[in-house]
């Protein structure tokens, strides 16, 4: 895959500087997305895929932003709710372009939740890394689909604040049939960065619901509140290949979120089930105009 | 000579077999035909036909008056009753119970006879082929020939058998049948027709598409689209072509818009409900100036409308659809035809100017087959716009500004080359900007466009004399109704041409403008309830037609609606 004269070559050595952002971050300060965009440059230095091999998709949002937040990457910056599925054809026209899908909880769980659900079901092989501070935070605040039951806003007033049970990233992914699921929280720079990487590698529908705190909005989802309330899973001999026990890990959300990886398993990708040519990338597949003539004089009486 | 031949029954009954069967042959011996499928939206049950023209001259709509029905349920006998001409004949089953038998009615043993003479019930088809030909006195041989060429791909056995059981109830019905029919053929020699490509709408785009190497189709099933979806997946794994049933319409021109950010010319299928939710994408698509062609089937709306019958109202919403300003392109071809042609067009119109392409097609369009010249794709040549040469990746720039406003394109995975786009507005290296001057001027990049595109496409046709008292303003898939109805005006001495657009939009206004100056009374013809062709028209040109005629029952035009409509305006 790829220009053999880059495998193991020079442009094969991403450098930080490569990857400064071309425009000003427009975040707040103190916003939980400058950790993952610095995890995110992190996890691209130490992944061993050349750069103009990859692409970042992402919806609308504050997390929507993060293409222009960083140099020297392909990116389409869509619309609300539908990276996953630009990302999905970029990936089908070109399989050796690796998608990396950044959208918010607002983005993602919300107009979104419908591909997202259907991604999972076909496992096509994308990183979605879900910037989840559980309010739509470029809009002003209001309650997102996982904020908590009684989350209060200027369009959730009490009572009773949000009428309804937040979204869960994690457990919708792994019952729809993602084959890596994590959580990963923007304050811990080590662990996400991992998990960033194990999600570009996996082949595969890879999601990582990456906990951030909105400084603006939320009140409720701080930096203190996710430093005292989330814990390592692999602390805790999580068994990665268990379905079941992902989803309870998963639904644990409570007191206490569990972090890490949830789910990683090997199944099918899309890909493996189209049409897709073998050899070379479908962009550059030309079709053989005799072949079609036999069809059409297949047709013909 | 110039028959039609009506097959109903109930939805699953196979009348689409017996017409297709009928279609065939006389396509074999050299007519020209016109199938038009008259259903209801089910799966079984109801009433449904499928109407096949045949002529010995070419015939590009179908007509009111029906000569020989072949009835599969008693709805099928009594459906048609009333456009039966005096001669015609009406066959079925006889072991369907029916009480009113007139002269017109023959009950014939279909089914007992496939039975016994052909071994298997499905040759019941066979048997209402004979009848049908021996009724008309359509001499056997040459049926005989073309059958032995239909079912020879399928053994021995099924060309003997059905030849068998077709030339029994050829004899059978040549004894027993003691009414009498109008038409006559006993006399007929092969026709003059050499064209034997049975092709509907739908199946045309397919092909074109796939000439025009389509490499990426996602699309949610929706009729009458559906079709050509599905021609594209059957021939997926052949040739090669990404093709995927996605969660809904959305997720399909999102797709489709990847695939081709990407470099894959893409493609959706769909109709108006579909092309709705398509809408926001298709505004994406217009910002970040990525191609994409997408096919809208109309049926008859608002929302669901009649899922299965033909409308031209989607003209304007199509036109105008999405927040915004943008070029875009609307093409409507009027027959299988040219939709082969559009279908290879389209794609090098989205790719040359980086806009929306939409074929704007309709059930009838769609679902109607007519025999044409086989086509010969292995010669299509392609034409995939601006592209950035190996020589010219430094400082690459997607939006870079151009006189013609058409940015050469390059695609990510090349080495060297950064692809940024958004459907933000965005500055020329593709990152997102609020500047009011940058907005001003990626605007302008946009309908700097136009006038190329305007000289890219296709004048409108003018049919029948220069000068006439009346012409008539048509476009897309109504073409052939009114042209025939020119046609039959014309013999009549009247003074009457057609003004024909399948480039629809934007609107070519330099023949609309002599035409008018020109011809005493324009009258438009459209398959909608406001004219919205006409509509676009005066919004576009100031020029107001005389008169409009419309139909929107859902139903197909004829020549002979046309006609009679004309005359309630004065025009006869």
């Amino acid at each position: 895959m790829g220009d053999p004269e880059t495998e193991g070559g020079r442009s094969r050595v991403i450098t930080i500087e490569q990857l400064r952002g071309p425009q000003r971050v427009t975040w707040c300060r103190g916003c939980g997305n400058y950790g993952i965009l610095a995890a995110l440059k992190k996890a691209i230095i130490r992944l061993d895929v050349p750069l103009h091999n990859l692409v970042i998709s992402s919806g609308i949002g504050c997390s929507g932003k993060l293409p222009h937040y960083i140099g020297g990457l392909n990116s389409f910056h869509t619309l609300h709710g539908r990276p996953i599925p630009v990302a999905t054809g970029i990936h089908m026209a070109n399989r050796d372009l690796k998608l990396i899908v950044h959208t918010g909880d607002g983005d993602c769980l919300g107009e979104g939740l419908g591909h997202f659900i259907h991604a999972a079901r076909r496992n096509v092989d994308l990183a979605v890394f879900i910037h989840n501070n559980g309010v739509n935070g470029l809009t002003k605040g209001q309650f997102s689909p996982a904020a908590p039951r009684g989350y209060k806003s200027k369009t959730s007033p009490p009572p009773p604040g949000a009428p309804m049970d937040p979204v869960n990233p994690a457990a919708q992914a792994i019952t729809a049939g993602a084959s890596f699921v994590a959580r990963g929280f923007s304050g811990d720079q080590k662990m996400l960065t991992d998990l960033m990487v194990r999600a570009i590698k996996h082949k595969g529908f890879a999601v990582v619901d990456i906990l951030q705190p909105c400084v603006t909005w939320n009140r409720q989802l701080t930096w203190n509140f996710y430093n005292e309330h989330t814990y390592a899973l692999e602390e805790h001999g999580h068994d990665t290949t268990d379905r079941l026990k992902a989803l309870e890990k998963a639904l644990e959300n409570g007191d206490r979120y569990p972090t890490g990886v949830f789910y990683d398993v090997q199944k099918p990708v899309l890909a493996d089930g189209l049409a897709l040519p073998e050899d070379i990338p479908l962009k550059d597949h030309e079709t053989d105009l005799d072949a079609l003539q036999e069809v059409i004089d297949g047709l013909s009486l | 000579m110039d028959i039609t031949f009506n097959i109903g029954g109930e939805a699953g009954q196979g009348i689409d077999t017996i017409g297709d069967l009928l279609t065939q042959i006389f396509v074999q011996v050299g007519f020209y035909t016109i199938t038009v499928k008259d259903f209801e939206s089910r799966i079984r049950g109801g009433y449904n036909f499928t109407q096949i023209r045949v002529s010995d001259r070419p015939v590009v709509a179908p007509v009111e008056e029906v000569h020989i029905i072949v009835a599969l349920s008693k709805d099928a006998i009594i459906g048609q009753r009333d456009r039966l001409v005096d001669g015609g004949v009406i066959i079925f089953d006889d072991s369907i119970v029916f009480n009113d038998v007139e002269a017109c009615h023959f009950p014939a043993p279909l089914e007992k006879t496939a039975v016994d003479i052909g071994g298997d019930v499905r040759m019941a088809n066979a048997a209402a082929l004979g009848a049908v030909l021996s009724v008309i006195k359509f001499p056997f041989g040459l049926a005989e020939e073309a059958l032995t060429n239909i079912f020879g791909r399928k053994g021995e056995k099924v060309v003997s058998g059905n030849i068998a059981v077709a030339r029994t109830l050829y004899d059978m019905t040549a004894e027993k049948f003691t009414g009498s029919c109008s038409q006559d053929l006993a006399q007929v020699k092969k026709g003059p027709s050499t064209d034997r490509f049975i092709v509907t709408g739908n199946r045309a785009l397919a092909l074109g598409a796939i000439a025009a190497n389509v490499k990426w189709v996602s699309s949610y099933p929706m009729s009458p689209s559906t079709s050509l979806f599905q021609d594209i997946v059957a021939n997926a794994h052949r040739l090669k072509i990404g093709s995927l049933q996605t969660e809904d319409e959305i997720a399909s021109i999102l797709m489709a818009i990847g695939a081709s950010y990407a470099g894959a010319r893409s493609m959706v299928t769909t109709s108006g409900g579909g092309f709705s939710l398509m809408v926001e994408g298709m505004g994406l698509a217009a910002m970040a100036e990525v191609p994409i062609v997408i096919y809208n089937a109309q049926r008859p709306g608002p929302s669901t409308g009649l899922p299965t019958r033909t409308e031209q109202a989607d003209l304007l919403f199509t036109a105008f659809s999405s927040q915004g300003e943008f070029p875009r392109i609307v093409l409507a071809p009027k027959d299988p035809e040219e939709g082969l042609e559009i279908a290879v067009r389209s794609f090098d119109l989205t790719e040359k100017y980086q806009v929306p392409v939409i074929i704007l097609g309709d059930q009838y369009f769609a679902d109607s087959a007519m025999n044409i010249a086989k086509p010969n794709i292995t010669g299509t040549k392609i034409d995939r716009g601006k592209m950035i040469g190996p020589k010219n990746i430094s400082g690459y720039e997607r939006y870079r500004f151009t006189e013609d406003g058409v940015s050469p394109r390059a695609f990510p995975g090349s080495e060297g080359i950064t692809v940024v786009s958004s459907g933000n507005a965005h500055l020329e290296n593709g990152h997102i900007t609020e500047d009011p001057n940058i907005r001003d001027t990626m605007v302008e990049k946009f309908f700097k466009k136009v006038p190329h595109i305007l000289k890219d496409l296709k004048p409108p046709d003018i049919f029948g004399p220069k000068e006439p008292d009346v012409t008539l303003l048509t476009w897309g898939s109504t073409w052939g109704a009114v042209f025939e109805a020119v046609e039959t005006m014309s013999s009549r001495n009247m003074s009457v041409n057609q003004l024909h657009f399948c480039d629809v939009y934007p609107l070519q206004t330099q023949t609309l403008h002599e035409v008018f100056e020109k011809s005493k009374k324009v009258i438009s013809v459209e398959m909608n309830a406001t004219s919205q062709f006409a509509d676009l028209v005066r919004m576009k040109t100031g020029l107001t037609v005389h008169h409009q005629i419309n139909k929107y029952d859902g139903r197909p035009m004829t020549a002979a609606w046309v006609i009679r409509k004309l005359k309630e305006v004065g025009v006869e």
